[in-house]
This record gives C-alpha cells, sequence and structure tokens, in this order.
C-alpha cells in the first residue's frame, strides 16, 4: 500500500484519483487556492514508485516517464523531481511548501506526526 | 542561420545554463529551475542505399544527438524553457551545435481545470505525436521515427521557429483537451530541404518563409488519443547566379491524423495525412505543379516485461497519390520510378538496463526510396527499390 503525503502548507485533506493522476501527469499545477504543486517522486524502478504509480494512478512507470518527457522537454511542464530514497523523499516534502509525495504503508507509521500530512483517497 | 551567429547563441544560453545550475545550492532552486539532457550514439548500416552517412555495405557512426534542457518558473505565470542541442545525421545534417528552441510561455490564466497561455521565442511546433519531442530518443517509439511522416530530411521546417503559440488546455472528466493555434517563421533554408522542395540543392535559396498551424489534442479516460494538426506553410525562392529556377513560391499544407490506444502493456499508433505540395513561378525549368502525397504507419508496441519492450510498424508513403508506382515520374523524367514511394517493415527492441541508460536495436525492410536522403546519396540512378537497414543505438539520460 501506498500513502499520498503532502506538506502540512497545503490546505488540502483528501484528494480524488482523478486530482491525484491529474497531478502526477502534470496537468493540474496549481492546489485549490493557487498555491504551486511540487512534485516529488521515486526512481522509476522502485518498488515503491512501482505500487505508487499501480495502485493510485492506473499506470506502470513506463507510461508516467513518457507522459513526463512530453510534457518537460516540450517546455510545457517542469519534469517531477526525483529522489533516491522514501527518507529523502519525506525530507523534501516536508521542506517545501505545496510539495506531494508518497510513501509505502510500512513507511509510513511515524510520519503522521513529523510534519508531514497524510491525504485520504476520496 | 550563420556559424557566428548560432554560436553567440549557444554560447548565450550555455552560460545562462551555468548559471542557473550554480543557484541550485539552496535546496529549493530545484522546484523552479530543472536541467535535464540525454546523449545518444546510433550506428547503421544497410543495404543498396545510404542512410545517415556512408552506411551501405558499412558501418555508419554519422548519427548523434546531445541535448540539454532546462526550465524556469521566475514567477508563477511565466514558464522559461529552451533546449540546445548538438546533432550529427549523415550529410544531411551537419550543423552540430545548435540552439533547438528558447520560448517563454505566459500563462495569463490558470485554474485547477483550465489553462491559458502564449508562447513567445522559438517555439516548439505542435505536429503530430512525436514532433515536438522528436530529438529525445527515449520519446521516439523506435530509433527512427516514421519518415513517412517524420521525414528527417525536411526536420528544420517543422522542427521550431520564431513564432508565437496560443494555447488553451481544458481538465475535465471527459479527459484533456489541448489546443493550439500558431504563427511561425519555419527554416526553409538548407541543402536538405531542398531536395525534398526543390528536387536536389539549388544556386538559390528559399527565404521568407510564414507558417499557420492548430492542433487539437484529446485524451480520453479511455486511454485513448486522438489528434488533429493542421499546418500551411509556404517559402519563397531567391534564385543564385547564374540560376535555371525563377523567383517562386513553394507551398505545403497538411492536416495530419493521430490516433493512440493504450491497453496495459500495449500501445496502438497510427498517423495519417496527405500533405500537399505547390509550386509556382519558376520558369519553364521547373514548370508550375502541385501534388497530393499519401503518408501512414501503423505501429505497435509491447512492453513485455518492465525493461523490455517490442516494436512492430509498416509505415508508407506515397509521393504523388495519381502516380503510385513512379512509372509516370520515371516515363516523363527518366529518373527511377522507386524514388516515389516507400513500403517500410519495422522490427525493434529496447531495452531499458537501467533508468537512465537504454539500448536499442532494429531493423528496416524497405521498398521504394522515397525518403531516402538526397545528401546521402547523391547519385539517384544509384539507389536501388528494395533496401534493408540495421540500426544499434546507445542513450544516456540524466
Amino acid at each position: 500500500m501506498a500513502e499520498v503525503i503532502v506538506n502540512p502548507s497545503v490546505s488540502v485533506n483528501s484528494i480524488s484519483a482523478s486530482s491525484l493522476r491529474n497531478i502526477y501527469t502534470l496537468r493540474q499545477t496549481n492546489w485549490p487556492g493557487g498555491q504551486m504543486i511540487v512534485v516529488f517522486v521515486l526512481p522509476d524502478n522502485h518498488p515503491a514508485h512501482e505500487t505508487f504509480t499501480k495502485e493510485k494512478l492506473g499506470l506502470y512507470p513506463y507510461r508516467l516517464r513518457q507522459i513526463w518527457d512530453r510534457l518537460s522537454y516540450s517546455g510545457m511542464a517542469s519534469a517531477p523531481i526525483e529522489v533516491k530514497d522514501e527518507n529523502e523523499l519525506r525530507a523534501r516534502v516536508r521542506a517545501t511548501p505545496g510539495a506531494i509525495g508518497y510513501i509505502t504503508k510500512d513507511a509510513s507509521k511515524d510520519t503522521r506526526h513529523d510534519g508531514i500530512k497524510t491525504l485520504t483517497l476520496e | 542561420m550563420t556559424a557566428s551567429r548560432r554560436s553567440r547563441w549557444s554560447s548565450l544560453l550555455l552560460a545562462g545554463l551555468l548559471e542557473a545550475t550554480a543557484v541550485h545550492a539552496d535546496g529549493l532552486a530545484d522546484t523552479r529551475f530543472r536541467i535535464q539532457g540525454f546523449a545518444a550514439q546510433t550506428l547503421i548500416s544497410s543495404t543498396n542505399n545510404n542512410f545517415f552517412g556512408e552506411s551501405r555495405d558499412a558501418i555508419s557512426t554519422d548519427f548523434t544527438e546531445i541535448g540539454l534542457q532546462a526550465f524556469w518558473l521566475p514567477v508563477k505565470s511565466l514558464q522559461l524553457s529552451g533546449q540546445i542541442l548538438y546533432r550529427e545525421a549523415g550529410e544531411g545534417d551537419e550543423e552540430g551545435l545548435r540552439l533547438d528552441y528558447a520560448q517563454a510561455d505566459w500563462r495569463f490564466y490558470q485554474s485547477d481545470a483550465a489553462q491559458f497561455g502564449i508562447k513567445l521565442g522559438k517555439v516548439k511546433v505542435p505536429y503530430g505525436l512525436y514532433n515536438e519531442t522528436r530529438d529525445v530518443p527515449f520519446t521516439r517509439p523506435s530509433i527512427l521515427l516514421p519518415q513517412a511522416i517524420y521525414l528527417d530530411s525536411s526536420r528544420s521546417v517543422l522542427i521550431a521557429a520564431p513564432g508565437a503559440i496560443f494555447h488553451a488546455s481544458a481538465i475535465g472528466a471527459q479527459g484533456t483537451l489541448d489546443f493550439t493555434l500558431g504563427w511561425a517563421q519555419p527554416d526553409f533554408d538548407s541543402e536538405a530541404v531542398e531536395y525534398v522542395f526543390l528536387g536536389r540543392n539549388r544556386p538559390g535559396a528559399l527565404k521568407d518563409s510564414s507558417a499557420f498551424s492548430s492542433s487539437l489534442r484529446w485524451e480520453a479516460p479511455t486511454d485513448t488519443t486522438l489528434m488533429l494538426t493542421y499546418v500551411d506553410a509556404n517559402a519563397d525562392y531567391e534564385p543564385g547566379t547564374p540560376d535555371t529556377l525563377g523567383a517562386g513560391e513553394i507551398h505545403f499544407r497538411n492536416l495530419l491524423l493521430s490516433f493512440q490506444q493504450r491497453l496495459d502493456t500495449v500501445t496502438l499508433t497510427a498517423e495519417y495525412g496527405q500533405p500537399r505540395t505547390d509550386r509556382s513561378g519558376f520558369g519553364p525549368a521547373f514548370p508550375d505543379g502541385g501534388r497530393d502525397s499519401i503518408t501512414r504507419y501503423v505501429q505497435g508496441e509491447w512492453r513485455f516485461h518492465p525493461e523490455w519492450e517490442v516494436v512492430l510498424r509498416n509505415e508508407v508513403n506515397y509521393r504523388d497519390k495519381t502516380d503510385k508506382t513512379g512509372r509516370k515520374l520515371q516515363a516523363a523524367t527518366g529518373l527511377p520510378a522507386h524514388a516515389m514511394y516507400s513500403d517500410d517493415w519495422v522490427i525493434g527492441l529496447r531495452w531499458d538496463v537501467t533508468p537512465n541508460f537504454m539500448l536499442r536495436a532494429e531493423y528496416h525492410h524497405v521498398d521504394g526510396t522515397s525518403w531516402v536522403p538526397g545528401l546521402d546519396n547523391p547519385d539517384i540512378f544509384a539507389t536501388e527499390q528494395r533496401w534493408n537497414m540495421g540500426l544499434l543505438q546507445a542513450a544516456y539520460r540524466f
């Protein structure tokens, strides 16, 4: 199981499946209210990334990468920020206003209390 | 563009990129500034005809692509992006380093359901599914894009050009809809483009170009992509001295239909167009005329393992739909009939060894020479109707 985490500055507490997909396919770039979304990801072959993309987005990692490449190399959007592991991802989401990321359930045990907000899925 | 102007542009951009990389250190900078790039080398070997260098019965190493792309968001409503590209591709592209594009995108309306903006600068021209990222090996379905639609010899006309493009996007339950409408001044001034539109390298130059383009792309919730692209471009010929051609005009227009359906690990893609080319005013040596071409391909990709993909494609091109076999051309001019068509079967294999490193192999079995590069095969009578080609590519990204 993968969980969606955001920086505490993000005003929403829940997110719809379509909104999550629009954010990770770089189509939705602002939170409701106008705050800029900063998207964090793990490497394409990281097990937590594979779990997240298949389970929450219904997309294989390679398809997501195709979408990012098309939009970023044509200058239409910024590619997501890739970090090396879940610890770094957690640290960056904590430190970055508007950030969104994900962690697997095992790694998420203690995150509710350390400056990261977990979103419930609608 | 002259070499000195080109290198000045490139060094300016490079200086900007390096400066921006230095700002990277504060930890938050990468949320507003991103840099990425790629480098690829391809080996090509073929029978009977050359493709990208001396590939016939030999191995050509003359296909190299290196790119550095930057994206900067100085304020929320302004996106700046650009790419410098080093590319060598046979005799037809020996330009080396160039500014591929550099655009400012002012997004004057943004909400979570819609975006409107205008791009200014040397802008990427939308044309079918692959044009805007055609030099990024990782975004292509195969080492070579379908030449029937994405003819490399005339790539400079449609790749990116000084101009302005209005764009609008809507995101909703019915998927996403993207619309563009633009005007640009494409680059017709190259030997390779003269081969495509004027038959061979001419003493004069194609100048004073103008192009109108519009596209509509729908990403449906059924994992379907439908796209329509319309391009209408023209260029004036400025005769050289001496020149057998007068001050004529070339006019090109095309409505391109694109379709893609994604089914689990299978991707089916097809694109179809009937580009029309007209010429007038060149005088008796190159009489007024026009023709409708037919270009199409059908392609299947199967990601049978997370790191492995196989692609199969058939692409067909008739340069004149009233002379599919080329016999009329042969009877009228003595030129080889097979220069008027191509039917290419392609099979390819992709291995993503790591997320950053890719190896590819592909094989082409071709009947016809309509997209054989003229500059790599200067003697058209030495070209042969049936030919095969094998390619190997290594590509790295960062």
